[in-house]
């Protein structure tokens, strides 16, 4: 599960997201064509759209990186497919109901807001969440280090 | 006589075991054994590799011939008379000061009066075991406790107390916790008696667990041989173990005893001892086997029904055993990678708990069938079902909880779990705030997206980029600077305003604030009390 961050492995989770990410890049750069002169003229309106697509892609790439091996990876990239469709349906939460005590419903809501957090969070129970948050708190890293490195690279450049 | 079982063991030819009349053959043929036995690489597998041997009982069960032939053998060992008790119990007897001798045969290489071989076979197993000290009891109590029975001390005890208590079993705890601690002896005795190495096998954790369904003992769980499933099929019922009638608290004792053992050759020895007991226990045998078999992920459940009801007189000694023994499961925990720390975590829990007070006594619940995991009630704690399978999963998550705790950075000291998972949250939306930042980032950064896939994921994936934990935290002032300026650049209007045309983006709030800005970039910041950041929306 946890590869070497600075391996040349063009399998790796860091080339595949690297690769998907750059290309929705170029694409959202083909769609959303930018004056390279000033972008005074850009809106604030354009960032945003650009900024979101931008945001999305990330995730999506990311998602379809890891495949669909993972419960936070198909519930993203459902998601994703639902916001595109503009027919994003919210899951129920199906937590369970414990008769804790109030130590235990404060860590339950405490559970409760990490599903919130991690993508597909709601229908899992807690040893699948947690597990799975610690898989997406992986693939977070290196999506983070990846665009972080793009954005360098373009700072550096341009 | 000897030839038969010996034959019947199907030792190679070498060990003679034809002429065991005399005694000095029979050591000369047992130290033959010895040495091709231990020989083998493994030596505490070496009874796997030895031939189908069978059992030590049978020995016992053999005519009195043996037995006065090992009376004759051994009687100037004895200091007591040896035809006070039963036959059966005569020829335990004299079987364990046989094998004592021959053990002793093997650490000095002859016969010594008894008391001297009493002692060697102390200091070749004190020498052997580096971790047991001086114990000749260590089977009655946990490894690193003291001995309870002072072998040397007690030669005389020893040999009146087994004998007079063959039949009591009281005493036969004590003798039988000498007798097992013997160190060499269940080695010896299982080599030259040529255990079965199935059967034996099958038998050390069977009859470790006994004593553990009635003293509800921790599970057996660090015992190596319990990694080795293979190495301990199921055997269903010893009928030479019945055939000796000893008492079953004899029995509980040893198991007691036998429970403790995480070294391989001592447990053998336990078997080997606790085989001469009978056994009215192969149910719980059974179960304890298919109880060693599917131990996985150190859950156990419920041993089976206990066997006959001790006497009560044994339970305040067994009691203690227990305790000391649950203490001394995190030491043998240290050795056992797979179940070590759940398991000392465990018995710290099983120790202080006070739920539903389950007991030696009382029916347990029956085990559940063979591809259950299961799991085992501590001591203290309630057994049925649901609560077990609630403790089960309260330890899965506390485990997983600790992988979390290795991920995220600077949460050493957090403990607890909604501290714990505090952090966690934090940390994720950290992280997807991260992102969004560098989205904002490269959408207002990226002016022209004609980079090249090549340079740039030769770039990507060969640089050694600053990763999240390298950023200092206030770090990037000039990236900050950067973004700032560039926004300045492009969008003076969305700096200098207030409306914030981009809801809630970190990007937009650090323009208005430098602050917030290098936080966003700054890494998460662990419980040391720095800022953090209420969440935000991510998608």
């Amino acid at each position: 599960m946890y590869r070497p961050m600075n391996s040349p492995n063009p399998n790796s989770l860091k080339s595949r997201f690297t690769k998907g990410f750059v290309k929705a890049l170029i694409r959202i750069n083909k769609n959303h064509p930018r004056s390279a002169s000033s972008s005074i003229s850009s809106s604030p309106r354009e960032i945003r759209r650009r900024y979101h697509k931008i945001k999305t892609a990330s995730y999506a790439s990311m998602a379809c990186a890891v495949g669909r091996r993972r419960a936070w990876s198909r519930a993203l990239l459902w998601k994703i497919r639902n916001q595109a469709c503009n027919g994003g349906v919210v899951r129920r939460s199906i937590g369970s109901r414990s008769h804790y005590s109030m130590k235990k419903r404060v860590e339950q809501n405490k559970v409760n807001e990490l599903r919130k957090v991690v993508p597909g969070g709601e229908g899992m129970d807690t040893w699948s969440l947690l597990e799975e948050t610690a898989h997406y708190m992986k693939c977070l890293t290196t999506q983070v280090k990846v665009m972080r490195t793009i954005v360098e690279i373009h700072s550096t450049t341009t | 006589m000897e030839n038969d079982f010996f034959l019947n063991a199907g030792i190679p030819p070498p060990l003679h075991f034809e002429q065991a009349s005399s005694m000095p053959a029979w050591r000369s043929s047992f130290s033959t054994a010895i040495d091709i036995q231990s020989s083998t690489a493994d030596r505490n597998y070496s009874l796997e590799q030895s031939p189908d041997c069978f059992y030590n009982p049978n020995w016992v069960n053999k005519s009195t011939d043996q037995n006065i032939h090992f009376e004759s053998a051994l009687s100037p060992m004895l200091s007591s008379p040896a035809a006070s008790n039963s036959n059966i119990s005569n020829e335990s007897f004299v079987i364990r000061e046989l094998i004592g001798k021959l053990g002793n045969i093997r650490g000095s290489g002859e016969i010594s009066p008894h008391s001297e071989s009493l002692l060697g076979i102390q200091n070749s197993y004190m020498g052997r075991n580096g971790n047991v000290s001086a114990n000749t009891s260590c089977y009655s109590t946990p490894l690193n406790s003291p001995p309870k029975l002072n072998l040397p001390v007690a030669d005389h005890h020893w040999k009146k107390e087994k004998l007079p208590s063959l039949g009591n079993s009281m005493a036969l705890k004590s003798s039988v916790a000498e007798f097992s601690a013997d160190p060499g002896f269940a080695e010896r005795a299982a080599k030259f008696s040529c255990f079965g190495s199935r059967s034996f096998n099958g038998r050390t954790p069977q009859l470790g667990m006994n004593n553990n369904n009635s003293t509800e003992q921790p599970p057996f769980r660090s015992h190596p041989a319990a990694k080795n499933g293979d190495k301990f099929p199921r055997v269903s019922s010893s009928p030479s173990l019945k055939a000796l009638g000893s008492q079953t608290s004899m029995q509980e004792m040893m198991s007691a005893l036998l429970q403790d053992r995480s070294e391989f050759p001592i447990s053998r020895e336990e078997s080997t001892i606790s085989e001469q007991n009978p056994n009215g226990e192969t149910n719980s045998m059974d179960l304890n086997s298919r109880k060693r078999k599917s131990v996985s992920k150190g859950k156990a459940k419920d041993p089976p029904p206990p066997i006959s009801p001790s006497p009560t007189s044994t339970k305040g000694t067994e009691a203690n055993e227990n305790s000391n023994a649950k203490r001394s499961k995190p030491s043998e925990n240290n050795g056992n990678d797979q179940n070590g720390s759940m398991k000392a975590e465990e018995d710290a829990k099983g120790s202080t708990s006070s739920d539903e007070k389950q007991t030696k006594t009382g029916p347990k619940p029956s085990e559940p069938p063979k591809d259950y995991i299961h799991v085992r009630a501590r001591r203290g704690q309630a057994t049925d079902s649901h609560s077990l399978a609630e403790r089960v999963r309260r330890e899965k998550i506390s485990e997983r909880m600790k992988l979390l705790q290795d991920l995220v950075p600077n949460c050493n000291k957090v403990t607890g779990k909604a501290l714990m998972l505090d952090e966690i949250i934090n940390y994720v939306q950290s992280l997807q705030r991260q992102v969004e930042f560098l989205s904002m980032k490269l959408s207002s950064v990226n002016t022209r997206l004609d980079f090249n896939m090549e340079t740039l994921m030769s770039k990507e994936i060969f640089q050694q980029n600053s990763g999240l934990p390298q950023h200092p935290i206030f770090p990037s002032d000039s990236s900050a600077q950067a973004i700032c300026g560039h926004q300045r650049q492009q969008n003076p209007a969305l700096c200098n305003g207030a409306v914030d045309p981009l809801d809630n983006t970190s990007l937009c709030q650090a323009l208005g604030c430098n602050y917030l800005l290098s936080w966003t970039t700054a890494p998460y910041f662990g419980p040391d009390g720095l800022f953090r950041a209420a969440p935000s929306g991510v998608l």
